[in-house]
């Protein structure tokens, strides 16, 4: 198997490089890589978690400087789920790409004077926060792997017709519409990175439509989920309008998003009774049903660029109010999710930039996730979505990294720290060396702290060391 | 990150940060006999960051080898465009995309410098693996330029008021050969020599010595001196004289630093320049950079 693997992206590899060479000539330019990602568990250092080998290409063609179209398409394999008995569960969804996720952009940019159309699969990306989505909510998000992609990654592109109207000098307006749907998603349940509140709405279902356990569960059960997406209509697209400017040394972004949320909430449809002997059968139907909802908010960004205290430090900030937002309400000590309220619930954050001592840059950033109101009411908490723990009616989250660079900045070292007020986070470190122009390796933990209910504790026991391997052409 | 952020203000070798001299942009200036070292410094500043011009593109490769004669590699495509605009203050815009190798294919930077020499720069950079702009420090002026033998301040932000002059003689430069380009520069050309002093202290140079072309007001080659009067870098810069409308502008083409402490070299070429074509100042926005698609 291992061999097969290896036969085929070397050939890929000399392939590719053929391509590239003999395509990269007139207005045609191709480039692409090839990466294996592979990690080990912390916990045992005997516990392989990916092995993953991914072939991405893309390409652009100038029609002309008015027009030019771009595409990149990716494919990726992970062995791991071939290897390991254990991931077996996840492996129809894990091991492979998705349905048409492999196409990552497929686009035409037209510019004509002040406008600029970008029509195709595309990613658009809005706000300044990093790692933490406030405005960045035009895409919905891939969470298979939680964060830790890149967030180029962790978009999942739609289509869409990016329409862009410059009135004056350094403002732009930006209408989107969006036809195209796609879900958020996340790990099925026997994946590394499966979110507790997944795992327990499973183990919930393989309890329910298992033999009846007397003084337990008297019953043969049925646990029926439907999906309902929203039906393919133009009306049922997505709208968003971003307003850019600058006032003074201030740029500054106003946005609004309105339409059907990427992540689809449970509820329950209520149940049916059919008698039977010795045991009845109670029927539990749910249904998982994506909401429309509305985001309001803003950026800035500013460099302190004159004299004075402050000077070299970027400060940068989002804030967005989501309306209507579901928001899961229930039992937290047993993770069992009671209903949805749709709340007015406010995420903002700020962050600092400076470089500090030559080439040591700090990157802090304090955020806050402020809940409508701090109890549902009916002597339920609110629910973590991930978890289904218990969620802060103000969640407050920090974030620092600092990043250098050594041996003629071939070998980069960086370090990222993650965490909430509930004392739950994580600590990545990484360094990527340059081999060459067109090998990078890289070298890396996820360490996870903090208690199973909680965002970043649920996946304390999946902590790993990681390499990378890159080689582009 | 970090390299990211030296790269922005940028590779564009010869651009950099408008010196505090008065001089009229879009004019063509050349040193005279007698000019004291101040005078000839200016012109010198004026050339480097190309303000006789009103804009620029170019194309142009890096090369970073170290001792062992290990490469590495960059290209850019640059664009340039000078203002000198008193409303707000700025004096040009630059904007700097990595064409290769892919892993930094698309690592764009705009960068705003203004005419207030004490002002710092504004950059924002397109960063292919967020897919969006982050708008960063300027980075510090001792750190390395991309990693090579030029520091920031060597190629974008050093200020005519960053140090004192001093004019030490003239003579005809003795001729500089690049084993790089297997070429001999600028033998016998009759030149300037300053001493350049920092005006802060503990910084990473003592002095420069700097060679200027008598004929063209441009700086051809500089050493760098440690606070023990030991000379640790050599700095060359070769230019090429473009006829524009009538007038000659002298640019930067050809640059190679070396260490003498470590033997690594840093070479940068520019290619296929362009002047004067007319760009529009609506290419240096932070919404043309979010229309990147690498």
């Amino acid at each position: 198997m291992l061999k097969r693997t290896l036969f085929i992206f070397l050939l890929l590899i000399c392939s590719c490089s053929l391509a590239f060479a003999e395509l990269s000539k007139g207005d045609l330019t191709i480039a692409g890589y090839l990466k294996d990602e592979f990690s080990l568990g912390l916990k045992t250092f005997n516990e392989v978690s990916k092995f993953k080998n991914i072939l991405q290409l893309s390409g652009e063609y100038k029609f002309s400087d008015q027009s030019v179209f771009f595409t990149s398409a990716k494919y990726w394999y992970d062995s791991v789920y071939d290897l390991r008995e254990k991931y077996d569960a996840a492996r129809h969804y894990m091991g492979h790409i998705q349905r048409t996720d492999w196409l990552r952009d497929c686009y035409l940019d037209y510019t004509s004077g002040p406008w600029f159309l970008r029509l195709g699969k595309q990613q658009v990306a809005w706000g300044q926060a990093d790692g933490i989505t406030i405005l960045d909510r035009v895409n919905p998000a891939d969470l298979t792997e939680y964060w830790l992609p890149d967030a180029v990654d962790l978009r999942i592109p739609l289509w869409m017709a990016n329409i862009n109207y410059s009135p004056k000098l350094n403002s732009n307006l930006q209408l989107l519409i969006i036809p195209d749907f796609e879900q958020s998603t996340a790990a099925p349940p026997g994946a590394p990175f499966a979110f507790r509140s997944y795992k327990l709405f499973m183990d919930f279902k393989d309890f329910w439509e298992g033999p009846p356990i007397p003084f337990i569960k008297p019953n043969y059960g049925v646990l029926n989920t439907n999906i309902y997406y929203p039906a393919k209509q133009f009306k049922n697209s997505k709208f968003g309008v971003q307003w850019q400017d600058r006032i003074g040394d201030w740029d500054y972004t106003l946005n609004y998003l309105y339409g059907y949320d990427y992540l689809a909430r449970t509820y329950s449809d209520g149940s049916g009774y059919r008698f039977g002997i010795p045991y009845p059968t109670i029927t539990l139907n749910y249904s998982r049903r994506f909401k429309l909802v509305q985001m309001a908010g803003g950026s800035l960004n500013h460099t302190f660029t004159e004299e004075g205290l402050l000077k070299g430090v970027t400060l940068r900030g989002d804030a967005a109010v989501y309306l209507n937002e579901p928001t899961y309400y229930g039992n937290a000590a047993t993770g069992r999710s009671e209903g949805v309220n749709r709340w007015n619930n406010v995420f903002w954050l700020i962050g600092l930039d400076k470089s500090v001592v030559t080439n040591w840059v700090a990157s802090f950033q304090f955020a806050q996730y402020i809940m409508e109101h701090s109890k549902p009411g009916g002597g339920y908490q609110t629910l973590n979505s991930y978890t289904n723990g218990a969620q802060d009616a103000v969640e407050n989250i920090f974030s620092l990294k600092i990043s250098t660079d050594f041996l003629h900045e071939r070998l980069k070292p960086e370090i990222l720290w993650s965490c909430t007020d509930d004392n739950q986070g994580r600590i990545s470190p990484k360094a990527t060396y340059e081999i060459n122009d067109n090998l990078w390796f890289t070298l890396g933990i996820h360490y996870f702290y903090g208690k199973e209910v909680d965002s970043n504790g649920q996946f304390r026991d999946v902590s790993q060391f990681y390499t990378q391997i890159k080689y582009t052409f | 990150m970090k390299r990211v952020v030296l790269l922005l203000a940028g590779i564009m070798l010869t651009w950099s940060y408008l010196s505090a001299a008065e001089l009229e942009y879009f004019q063509v200036y050349k040193p005279k006999e007698g000019m004291s070292a101040d005078e000839i410094m200016q012109i010198k500043y004026f050339n480097k960051y190309t303000l006789f011009a009103h804009d620029m593109s170019m194309t142009g490769r890096a090369y970073f080898i170290d001792k062992s004669g290990a490469t590495r590699e960059r290209s850019t495509a640059r664009k340039r465009i000078n203002l000198g605009r008193k409303s707000d203050g700025i004096a040009y815009k630059d904007l700097t995309i990595f064409t290769g190798p892919t892993q930094v294919k698309g690592l764009c930077s705009l960068v705003w410098t203004y005419l207030n020499a004490k002002k710092e720069q504004e950059v924002w950079l397109w960063l292919p693996s967020l897919k969006k702009i982050r708008k960063v420090s300027q980075s510090a002026s001792d750190d390395s330029f991309l990693g090579g033998d030029f520091s920031v301040e060597d190629i974008t932000t050093r200020r005519f008021e960053d140090e004192t002059y001093k004019i030490v003689k003239e003579e005809n430069f003795p001729g500089y050969t690049s084993d790089f380009m297997k070429k001999t520069y600028y033998k016998d050309t009759p030149c300037f020599v300053i001493e350049a002093t920092p005006k802060r202290a503990n910084w990473y140079y003592a002095k420069r010595l700097i060679w200027i072309d008598k004929n063209y007001g441009v700086n051809i080659y500089e050493e760098k001196y440690d606070a023990n009067g030991k000379k640790f870098m050599t700095l060359l810069r070769g230019h090429e004289i473009y006829n524009v409308d009538g007038k000659e502008y002298p640019m930067q083409m050809y640059l190679e630093g070396k260490d003498l402490r470590s033997g690594h070299i840093t070479e940068i070429i520019n290619e296929t320049v362009k002047i004067d074509q007319g760009l529009s100042e609506d290419e240096f926005t932070e919404a043309a950079l979010s229309r990147s698609r690498w």
